[in-house]
């Protein structure tokens, strides 16, 4: 990014029109149901990987002309930061398709991928979205970056330093992002891959902690990356884009991370589809993401493996593949915990779907986020596997594949079955998995070979 | 004077829809007519609004419904406060509540659905936004004399502030002043118990009840 790049984004977030956020809010609201119906974009719970490019096409259409009309809303000024299209497209056409993450012989390039892509996605893991305990923390991390196919490892977060509360904002905040930083720098070292990238330390909610984060021999590197926020719909701050400013000087890996609701201001499948489309492009213009992470979630349920979740997967990738040479990946979000076979079952669907759809792949975020320490590498493993199994499907064969699993889980989303927490499904001296998570991990596998998915 | 049928099923229609012209619209028809305003709220707005609020809670509909629904209820409030003034009544809140998402926490949508369902409701609402600093809940709950203080946070890194707030709250002797709800994803009724909050919901639904409870005047 050029430097006068961001200094054009912040006289425009200081000049743009100004507009209260609820109104902001109601306005995009509108815009995407309208859009909708212009498009004629429409949901189809019996084909969750739709094969219809020219839809996928319309959805990006509505996508680039909503976030062209809109701009990106700064709560920092309550301006929009408006771009026109020739910008944006400009800025898109310079997209190289491609980052290199991690160095030595760690490093992996992560591409832009297409639909029915047969190049494998790159796989990233780690307690991302989800809290972890000081005890376990460390192993957790271990247990992921120890997977061959594992690529990537995203830090966490931990929420207390030595039992006390780390608050935003305060020394502890420092303290904290430096200490989850060594530790993920530590497990990185402990697999024997020192040069795997390190996608985020997520404990700091300030640019102040995420700098922190940084030290070339026990930290975070240039070759590692922070996640710049968005907030719920297209909205940035000056907070989130002062880590462009610093990330892009340090030459550090910038991230683009947007979490869109399903049910939340673009309401059902197709309005959610259009709006992450734009969020995207929000990515791309006023962060110049490296690649973009991709973390939408039900409003209710905080997953994506529900029906709709997997529909809006299924389209933003295609468009976004398409259309751009944006790097892109999803976080595949779930409602289940370890120990328990509809985890797997919530993985596979997501990994299926959105590998065909020109997705990398991140997770697992299990449990909605919400239970301490349910993160294991197993289920990193498993995903990898099953994106591998699905390099050469077809989005037909994936759609069937996907009605297939659904019912193995669909009726916990509703009342999910939370697992059991990593000491409990993780022997924590070999930090192998314990013969009763393993046992279920290769009944799933079993069960997918059968219905048709080429697992190793 | 009674509202017609024809009225009463258009307006909560309009409501239910999210349509703010129509309802704005017919709003003003009805008053012309010689509606009763107080009757308006009653007997039309709060019960439509009851419906796409137990719509949303059932995932039938989602938060643009409830949005527009509430913003198409702001407009009809518009000129049905007007009419009660106007015949020389007062609005009748049903109680004030101070609401915000804690210091260091940014993520609102949670916080917005529960405004937009109180409003629904009668409540007068003081929704102090997000980042909110413990010292703001306090002035912001004595100035205007709250029955409610309601926080809400996502993160488990910004939960402590909610602890924080009702500590600053009985520093000061304020504590028994206000009910003290909470919510938020990573805020679990267990948690909140033993903090002394006085009411936790999950949802929004269960946030309008217990606001309810505690700015009922005894009978």
């Amino acid at each position: 990014m050029r430097s006068n790049w961001l200094s054009e984004i912040v006289k425009r977030a200081q000049s743009g029109p100004y507009m209260k956020e609820g109104d902001f809010d109601l306005k995009l609201t509108r815009r995407i149901k309208e859009l909708v119906r212009e498009k004629g974009i429409k949901y189809d719970a019996t084909n969750l990987c739709p094969t219809d490019d020219d839809m996928a096409d319309r959805v990006w259409d509505a996508g680039l002309q909503l976030f062209v009309e809109m701009g990106a809303y700064c709560q920092s000024t309550e301006r929009c930061i408006k771009f026109t299209r020739d910008e944006v497209l400009e800025i898109l056409g310079l997209e190289p398709g491609a980052v290199t993450l991690g160095t030595g012989k760690d490093a992996v390039v992560m591409r832009h991928r297409g639909v029915e892509d047969p190049q494998r996605a790159i796989m990233h893991s780690g307690p991302t979205g989800l809290p972890s305990t000081e005890k376990y923390h460390p192993l957790i991390l271990l247990s992921c970056a120890q997977e061959p196919l594992v690529d990537c490892l995203g830090a966490g977060s931990v929420s207390t330093y030595f039992g006390e509360q780390i608050l935003p904002g305060t020394p502890l905040e420092i303290f904290g992002a430096r200490r989850d930083a060594s530790v993920a720098r530590e497990a990185v070292r402990m697999a024997g891959r020192p040069g795997m990238h390190i996608n985020d330390v997520a404990v700091p909610l300030t640019c102040a902690g995420k700098m922190a984060a940084c030290d070339p021999q026990a930290g975070l590197r240039p070759s590692d990356a922070f996640l710049v926020s968005q907030m719920v719909e297209l909205k940035t701050d000056f907070d989130q884009l002062s880590r462009v400013a610093y990330l892009k000087n340090v030459d550090m890996v910038t991230v683009d991370l947007m979490t869109p609701l399903i049910g939340g201001v673009g309401g059902a499948a197709p309005g959610t589809a259009i709006v992450s489309v734009a969020d995207h492009l929000l990515g791309a213009v006023l962060y110049d993401a490296d690649y973009h992470m991709f973390s939408l979630t039900h409003l209710h349920y905080v997953n994506n493996t529900d029906p709709l979740g997997l529909w809006v997967e299924s389209m933003v990738g295609q468009a976004l593949a398409r259309n751009s040479k944006m790097v892109a990946l999803n976080d595949i979000y779930v409602v289940s915990g370890p120990g328990t076979k509809e985890l797997l079952y919530e993985c596979a669907a997501g990994a299926v779907v959105t590998t065909v759809c020109g997705f990398n792949m991140q997770g697992a975020g299990t449990t909605g986020g919400f239970f301490p320490d349910r993160v294991t590498g197993l289920e990193a493993r498993f995903i990898a596997e099953v994106s591998r199994a699905s390099l050469n499907l077809k989005r037909a064969d994936a759609a069937q594949l996907v009605q297939e699993i659904l019912p193995r889980y669909q009726a916990t989303i509703t009342n999910p079955n939370r697992g059991r927490p990593f000491n409990e499904v993780y022997n924590t001296e070999t930090v192998q998995p314990t013969t009763e998570w393993l046992d279920m991990y290769y009944e799933v596998k079993e069960d997918l070979r059968r219905i048709g998915l080429k697992l190793a | 004077m009674s509202i017609s049928e024809d009225i009463k099923t258009r307006l909560s229609d309009a409501l239910i829809d999210g349509d703010a012209d129509l309802a704005e619209e017919t709003t003003v028809e009805a008053l012309q007519a010689g509606a009763d305003p107080v009757a308006l709220i009653n007997d039309v707005m709060i019960p439509a609004l009851t419906v796409v609020g137990d719509q949303f809670q059932a995932g039938e509909v989602f938060l643009p419904e409830l949005m527009l629904a509430g913003d198409a209820a702001q407009r009809v409030s518009k000129h049905v406060e007007a009419a009660i003034v106007a015949q020389g009544k007062t609005t009748e809140s049903k109680g004030t509540v101070v609401i915000g998402t804690v210091m260091g926490d940014i993520h609102d949508i949670g916080k917005n659905i529960v405004v937009t369902m109180l409003k629904a409701h009668g409540f007068k609402v003081v929704d102090l936004g997000r980042n909110v600093t413990p010292s703001t809940f306090l002035t912001a709950g004595q100035e205007n004399a709250a029955n409610v203080i309601a926080m809400s946070s996502l993160m488990t890194t910004t939960r402590p502030m909610i602890e924080n707030t009702i500590n600053l709250l009985g520093e000061v002797g304020a504590r028994d002043q206000f009910k003290v709800i909470v919510g938020g994803g990573c805020v679990t009724e267990e948690w909140a118990s033993t903090l002394g909050a006085d009411g936790y919901s999950p949802d929004a639904v269960g946030a309008v009840e217990l606001c309810k409870k505690f700015s009922a005047r005894p009978s």
